[in-house]
């Protein structure tokens, strides 16, 4: 087990020192070869630890640090195991992706190093058990994705997203430093352990509040959700695929992390967890629906689907409160398949974006159309994860989803009236995002994919290489497998939801009854193709029999239609967005006819929507701050007498306060 | 049992309202079947394909026709079982629906045309709005109830109470509501109208011909049938004899069949822009409803 362990840590490390030696055109294949070891050595890890015994053991750090736990247990197994499958897809369609900079060397030397690194430091984050060390896989996490997401440098709107980025990971430390230290200061140690031991002493809430910000702002709950939609679309596809697959999923388990540690307050802060989720979803597939460019859209519904995981979770937590081990068990476990079926299906829904952007070198959907008769198995491919993303059957999303919608309608049977009206509505508000999304994705694969192109590319667009469809197939077969096969997932989560709650909490029968239930899920989405197979039999041997004939598209009587006369994006969610007028802010930017203008000149209309949050808060504030530091601005003025200055105040502050005594 | 229910009112549902729609306007109207010989006319024609049109547009109408098949199995109908049943099975019953119409919004807007695109949107939009509706309803009854799959909500529903029947008309209400506008019924969308920038549904099989056309049509008559077996299933008393209750079963077909023509002989299509608010107070209606059974419950538990 610790050679494993120790392979981890070492195959990483030897690949950075190999890619930055050999030849450019075999740096990938190296990384992705570096990334296949990585995860057969930590997922055999994490697969011994959910089938028989959990990984547990420590290791000296120094004097500071002491003994750091390792441990993997069932929830680290599980995001270990999404971790190195994302990660896998993601490095060998980033080798196709990337084929274009073959000849800048230095560049893909840092990228494919980088991936390395980041690959390695997720699964740490998910292995080490001491807030110290934690953080500093975190911090290395962070920083390896925001030097990802610039690859494309020379781009400032690229730099602006990752500047943005790398400041609100910051936060996000800032957060969770004051927590870790503050169980330090009551515990004397930094260890996961002592959360435990302070969570029985202290105050429940106020420190989970902290880590929740801290972790929600990786995750992307609302108002901290602002980095996705800029980091997402700037970050080249498979980053952006497994930075959405996976990076925001480890919010995610570090707030389930901190929730296996506490002791009481559980309802209420199952209720806020479950409310702002609520929240977040519907926000974030509401901005999802109006906005043109395709990745920022993708990147809109990651927050959705945040949004969704945080019901599952504030179920559970309520499902803890109330004593209700099947509201735990769907809402925990509904969450945790959610967080594996999303790390799926947007990793898929990346990459199918990436191959339209290489082929097409646009992200405006406005801009395109058509994309279904020159790349065939990428619109099949993204018409599948669009499928699955909106939850419906027969793929994956749905499982989790009905799992969630389980949980909810279990908590309707209790007595309080508060928890029976909290439930409703959330089930109202997920079935809101449910719709919203099929309206989002039928805009967008009806936009990129169908009709005609709306503007004449460049370059005609072909379908990507083999190399980039592969890992593609691969996530398409492994959501089916959960699609027909529930009961086999929902029993591997069972065993780790055994290990997160204390013994005997879970009871059996209830649950195998909902595996049941799966399994009939899986046998009627079976029957569903299977029905769908056969009409289409009797379709295509009536057809061949009937008179077929081929036409232009009936115009309603025009008769010299163009490509720009289809119906765009932006007036496929324009009702819509009339509607939520107070949550999407649209600007627009155009110049009014003048009354005595009679040969109106040449115009442009240009309107985009902005976020609520960014624009109302988060650019309120920041411009204060920098009022309000450009105050101090005096302090740097670039002239070094004054620095020596600083210097001769400094020391001698020091030497008055030892004189003092006030400082020992 | 309710899959078979509602394929034979499937049959002669659309015929009735064809039929109340003439004599209302003092035609003598076509035979009951003629909906259904049109659609045998559909099947053996052959097809134009738009050469905009991509792969989409072909498996477009199976799919959806296959969808709303697999709805059915889920169908309830007190005393037999459905084909399928299992806890929160109006879960599946909602997104198998929506798969459908994903499907075919999808195959709307693949005909490259302005108005495809604008029926699918509308169309999203509305089901959109309606879709809280559906889940409040049927939240509000495995409340009442204290099941969670149809078969057995409609089972039980009676055995609340008096009250029940209060809530069951009022469930079917808000269910013939939703009804008209997944199905593009006025006062939503007007079935008879020429001008194509104010249809949802007909301006989204403008492009579909033949074979095609005929499945879509096949499936949008079975989608409003099963409707009205979900209505019927809230308004005919579980516990009367089987007998009894099919012949109330084709009572309230007829009813709704004949509400549905009468609208649409005297009443005039919403303006568009007015259906979201339209179909936001039908979500309140369903609130009602849950009001309504909070009450009932927590005066019967004492609290």
């Amino acid at each position: 087990m610790v050679e494993l362990i120790n392979l981890s840590w070492i195959i990483p490390l030897f690949a950075i020192v190999v890619i930055s030696i050999i030849p450019s055109k075999v740096k990938p294949y190296v990384a992705v070869a570096a990334v296949i070891l990585g995860s057969l050595a930590t997922g055999w890890l994490a697969v011994n630890a959910l089938i028989s015994q959990v990984v547990d053991f420590a290791f000296y750090a120094g004097t500071f640090l002491g003994n750091v736990p390792i441990r993997i247990d069932g929830l680290s197994a599980w995001f270990i195991l999404i971790i190195n499958f994302t990660a896998v897809t993601g490095a060998i369609f980033g080798t196709g992706y990337l084929k274009a900079y073959q000849n800048s060397s230095s560049k893909l030397a840092l990228h494919w190093s980088l991936f390395v690194l980041f690959h390695f430091s997720m699964v740490w984050v998910c292995i080490l058990q001491n807030g110290f060390a934690f953080l500093i896989a975190w911090e290395i996490m962070s920083l390896s994705s925001m030097l990802l997401v610039i690859f494309d440098h020379h781009n400032s709107q690229t730099i602006k997203a990752g500047i943005n980025y790398l400041v609100q990971m910051h936060l996000s430390v800032v957060f969770l430093t004051v927590g870790f230290i503050w169980v330090y200061s009551q515990t004397g140690s930094l260890s996961f352990d002592s959360i435990r031991t302070f969570f029985q002493t202290n105050s429940n809430r106020w420190l989970f509040l902290v880590f929740f910000t801290g972790f929600g702002l990786k995750a992307g709950f609302i108002p901290l959700h602002s980095w996705l939609p800029h980091a997402h679309p700037a970050a080249p596809s498979h980053i952006s695929g497994v930075m959405s697959g996976v990076i925001v999923k480890l919010g995610i388990y570090g707030i389930i992390r901190m929730i296996s540690y506490l002791q009481s307050d559980f309802i209420l802060l199952g209720e806020i967890i479950i409310t702002l989720s609520v929240l977040t979803g519907i926000y974030g597939i509401l901005n999802a629906s109006v906005h043109r460019d395709f990745k920022k859209m993708l990147a809109y519904c990651t927050i959705e689907n945040i949004g969704i995981i945080g019901i599952g979770i504030g179920i559970g937590l309520i499902g803890i409160g109330t004593q209700s081990p099947l509201m735990y068990f769907l809402g925990f476990g509904g969450a945790l398949l959610h967080v594996l079926n999303h790390s799926l299906f947007k990793s898929l829904l990346f990459y199918s974006a990436g191959s339209v952007y290489q082929q097409t070198h646009t992200r405006d959907m406005e801009k395109l159309g058509g994309l279904f008769k020159s790349m065939p198995k990428t619109a099949f491919i993204f018409l599948i994860g669009a499928i699955a993303i909106g939850g419906m059957p027969p793929f994956n999303g749905f499982v989790s989803e009905f799992i969630i919608y389980s949980g909810l309608i279990e908590g309707i049977h209790t007595d309080s009236i508060y928890q029976i009206m909290l439930m409703i509505m959330v089930l109202a508000g997920l079935s809101v995002i449910g719709g919203l999304s099929v309206l989002t994705f039928t805009k967008t694969f009806g936009t990129i994919f169908l009709g005609q192109p709306r503007e004449i590319p460049q370059h005609k667009p072909h379908e990507v290489s083999t190399l980039m469809l592969v890992p593609q197939y691969f996530i398409i077969a492994f959501m089916m497998s959960i699609a027909f096969l529930p009961q086999v997932f929902l029993n591997i989560i069972k065993v780790i939801l055994d290990g997160m709650s204390h013994p005997g909490f879970i009871d059996s029968i209830s649950i195998s009854f909902y595996s049941k239930t799966a399994a009939n899920i899986g046998l009627y989405s079976l029957f569903f193709i299977g029905l769908m197979g056969m009409i289409w039999l009797i379709r295509s041997s009536v057809m061949k029999r009937r008179r077929m004939a081929t036409g232009t598209t009936w115009g309603c009587g025009y008769i010299a239609p163009n490509n720009t006369m289809q119906y765009t994006g932006k007036s496929f969610s324009k009702p819509l967005g009339k509607i939520f007028t107070f949550l999407l802010i649209e600007k627009k930017r155009f110049k009014e006819l003048k009354p005595g203008e009679i040969f109106p000149e040449k115009r442009n209309y240009d309107s985009h929507y902005l976020d609520f949050f960014e624009f109302n808060f988060i650019e309120t504030i920041t411009k204060y701050l920098i009022k309000w530091s450009g105050y101090f601005r005096f302090i740097q003025n670039g002239r070094t007498q004054s620095y020596v200055l600083y210097g001769i105040v400094f020391i001698l502050l020091l030497f008055l306060l030892t004189i003092f005594n006030i400082i020992r | 049992m309710g899959f078979l229910l509602a394929i034979i009112a499937a049959i002669f549902f659309p015929g009735i309202i064809l039929r109340v729609k003439s004599t209302a306007s003092g035609r003598k109207g076509p035979g009951i079947l003629q909906p259904w010989k049109n659609i045998r006319v559909l099947l053996r024609k052959g097809s134009v394909i738009s050469t905009t049109t991509s792969y989409i547009s072909r498996i477009a109408p199976v799919i959806y026709l296959s969808t709303i098949l697999c709805a059915l199995l889920l169908l309830p109908f007190p005393g037999v079982p459905p084909i399928i049943a299992f806890e929160g099975d109006f879960v599946l019953f909602a997104y198998m629906l929506a798969l459908g119409k994903f499907l075919f919004m999808l195959g709307a807007i693949d005909s490259g045309n302005s108005f495809g695109g604008m029926g699918a949107n509308r169309k999203s939009l509305f089901s959109m709005l309606a879709e809280p509706a559906f889940f409040i309803l049927f939240g509000s009854m495995a409340l009442l109830t204290g099941y969670t799959s149809m078969q057995q909500i409609v089972e039980s529903i009676q055995l609340v109470g008096y009250n029940s029947f209060i809530i069951g008309a009022l469930a079917a209400y808000v269910l013939i509501q939703i009804a008209i506008v997944e199905t593009s019924r006025l006062p939503v969308d007007d079935p008879n109208t020429r001008n194509a920038t104010t249809m949802v549904d007909g301006v989204m099989i403008l492009d579909f011909s033949g074979f095609d056309l005929a499945l879509i049509q096949i499936g949008t008559l079975l989608r409003l049938a099963m409707y009205g077996v979900l209505v019927a299933n809230f308004l005919i008393p579980a516990g009367w004899p089987v007998l009894t209750r099919i012949a109330l079963f084709i009572g309230v077909q007829i009813a709704f069949a004949s509400m549905i023509g009468l609208i649409e002989s005297f009443r005039a299509r919403k303006k568009l822009s007015k259906n979201p608010q339209f179909i936001i107070s039908l979500n309140v209606l369903a609130l009602v409803a849950f009001v309504l059974v909070l009450l009932i419950n927590f005066k019967m538990i004492g609290k």
